[in-house]
């Protein structure tokens, strides 16, 4: 018996351990990556390594990229797809995952299943004939055109979440609505969409993050400022003042990442127990 | 009386229809169109659309590419699912555990997954450079070595697997943590009863229980490394030589670097066919894990 309370002691201290090298492990190279931001210049290459902030010259180096690159563009582009996208998944998605759930029509499992195997395609192996067919019909570096391949990937999942989330709703309120003389798109509106809020309110943001931080699908299909994102500005930010070839701004590259995954960290800090929610039920078949 | 049961199912299909088109449209119809492509030497470059039946295949083969990425593939997907399904195990112990800061601790967990996949294959390809990176900087401090991360092959195959860990391993711990809390304590009550607590209720209760959901997160996760590409694509450019070289990137290159479109075509179809692979065989697994539960 005090053999057992002597390990629970140890138990306890060697738990924190852990817990404090996982939190470590995982926040030590975000930091770092968030300070090259703030060396100035090529002051980035010490040896050995200074941890803290060196100067605020992070502003000039944000005024340069500004000023090198349409970055405002980008975001813009980026906030729109992302928005956009998630919105057109979660809609179409929504009426999809009701026929599913609750209409048992002959196809039902097989449309499941398709689209769950259509997760499954590699990229590559559809982006040529799509990329033809963007230059045929001049979809190439077009909002537009890329909104229907950002909405893509998004329909699989979030038609599983849903359905799952739609047959927990009970059909007795379904019918208690309808007796209540709701017609069929009142009902949905007014009756199952609230309940499955959390669901709809998960997949808002997975699908938000999705598309925020999309990186594929631009890199082909996007040419010039109309259509590039933020994430291609990592690259692009990285020769600004390239002195030689083999010169890559670690700095530049830093502070566009910042603005990548700044606005990514702050929704999931806050959304953090609809995430966790959202992707457990999501696996859960 | 069937025209009302005729009438749901003509909603039911209208409502279906938008994501399904949409899908065929954007997915199902470009990856037919590929897989015909493959039998075909297209360039538009040489300006060539012939038929040259299994060809592009048998040339796969001879590629010297194509036996080190079906190689790393291997290596890759196997220690890097390893990996991370034993440390998300252990990670959503953690997080099952009653301590103060689990809000917060669960929501930075969260962080590697919610950022970008190329800011971190990007950052990671500085944060392993030999003399000014991150890591070297802190090995240097603990026994003063510099392992040459991304220039020599072995190395560079690790960073890989290792960036990839600590991106996806926080999404397989949340997921084995639901599992975890669906794990009815009746089991766990039982087995104290007994006098097995510990490691033993663990290996005993735990794991069988968990054990469809470890296979199945296995199977997702070993296709979805198959399948990876922007990690290579910034990190390592499938380099040194070709030791972190995968298909999927091959496949790119070929696309869209040499533009021969029939041959990257047969690429993409040899992937398909290792994810189908992959899939099959992992199915068989879960269907016995099911059983025995």
């Amino acid at each position: 018996m005090t053999r057992w309370k002597l390990q629970k002691g140890v138990l306890n201290i060697g738990f924190y351990i852990l817990l404090a090298l996982f939190l470590l492990i995982i926040l030590l190279p975000i930091y770092y990556i968030f300070l090259t931001a703030f060396a100035p210049g090529d002051r980035v290459f010490t040896q050995p390594l200074t941890y803290v902030p060196q100067s605020l010259d992070i502003i000039q180096r944000y005024e340069r990229i500004f000023k090198a690159l349409p970055i405002a563009q980008y975001l813009f582009n980026t906030i729109f797809l992302a928005t956009t996208s998630t919105l057109i998944s979660l809609a179409l998605s929504f009426l999809a995952a009701y026929a599913l759930a609750r209409f048992n029509f002959p196809g039902t499992n097989v449309i499941l299943l398709i689209l769950l195997g259509s997760t499954m395609l590699p990229g590559v192996s559809t982006v040529i004939p799509l990329f033809q067919m963007f230059q045929t019909f001049k979809l190439m570096n077009t909002l537009h055109g890329l909104l229907l391949l950002y909405v893509s990937p998004l329909l699989p999942i979030t038609v599983w979440v849903l359905v799952s989330f739609i047959k927990q709703v009970p059909t007795e309120v379904e019918d208690a609505a309808k007796v209540d003389g709701a017609g069929f798109w009142s009902m949905l509106w007014k009756v199952v969409i609230p309940m499955i809020r959390p669901g709809m309110a998960t997949m808002f943001v997975i699908n938000f993050i999705a598309g925020w931080n999309e990186f594929f699908t631009p890199l082909i299909f996007s040419r010039g400022p109309a259509s590039k994102v933020i994430t291609m500005a990592l690259t692009e930010a990285q020769v600004i003042d390239a002195s030689s070839q083999f010169y890559a701004s670690w700095g530049n590259m830093s502070a566009v990442a910042i603005l990548v995954t700044v606005p990514v960290f702050i929704i999931t800090l806050i959304c953090q127990r609809q995430i966790v929610e959202g992707l457990s039920s999501g696996v859960f078949k | 009386m069937r025209r009302a049961i005729a009438r749901r199912y003509l909603l039911a299909y209208a409502l279906v229809l938008p994501v399904v088109i949409w899908r065929l449209a954007t997915s199902i119809y470009p990856f037919l169109y590929t897989a015909y492509l493959s039998f075909f030497d297209n360039s538009p470059v040489r300006r060539t659309f012939d038929f040259v039946g299994l060809d592009n295949y048998a040339n796969a083969f001879r590629d010297i590419n194509v036996p080190s990425a079906l190689n790393f593939s291997l290596f890759f997907t196997v220690i890097s699912v390893s990996l991370q399904v034993v440390l998300a195990l252990g990670i959503a112990e953690i997080l099952n555990r009653r301590f103060p800061l689990r809000g917060i601790t669960r929501a930075i967990n969260l962080l590697p997954w919610a950022m970008s996949g190329i800011v971190i294959a990007t950052a990671a390809q500085w944060i392993f450079n030999e003399n000014y990176g991150l890591i070297n900087d802190i090995l240097w401090r603990i026994n003063g070595q510099r392992p040459l991360w991304l220039v020599h092959p072995d190395t560079a195959r690790m960073a890989v697997v290792l960036t990839d860990v600590w991106k996806n391993t926080a999404f397989l711990a949340v997921v084995y943590l639901s599992g975890l809390q669906g794990i009815s304590p009746e089991l766990h009550e039982a087995a104290k009863i007994d006098g097995a607590n510990g490691p033993r209720a663990y290996w005993y209760i735990t794991l069988p229980q968990l054990m469809p959901l470890i296979i199945s997160t296995a199977i997702f996760g070993a296709i979805y490394r198959v399948l990876s590409f922007e990690l290579v694509y910034a990190l390592t450019s499938g380099g040194p030589g070709t030791s972190t070289m995968l298909l999927g990137y091959l496949a790119y290159l070929q696309a869209f670097r040499v533009l021969n479109f029939g041959y990257a075509s047969a690429l993409s179809m040899i992937l398909f066919g290792l994810v189908l692979i992959v899939g099959l065989v992992g199915f068989v697994f879960l269907r016995r894990a099911w059983a025995r539960l």
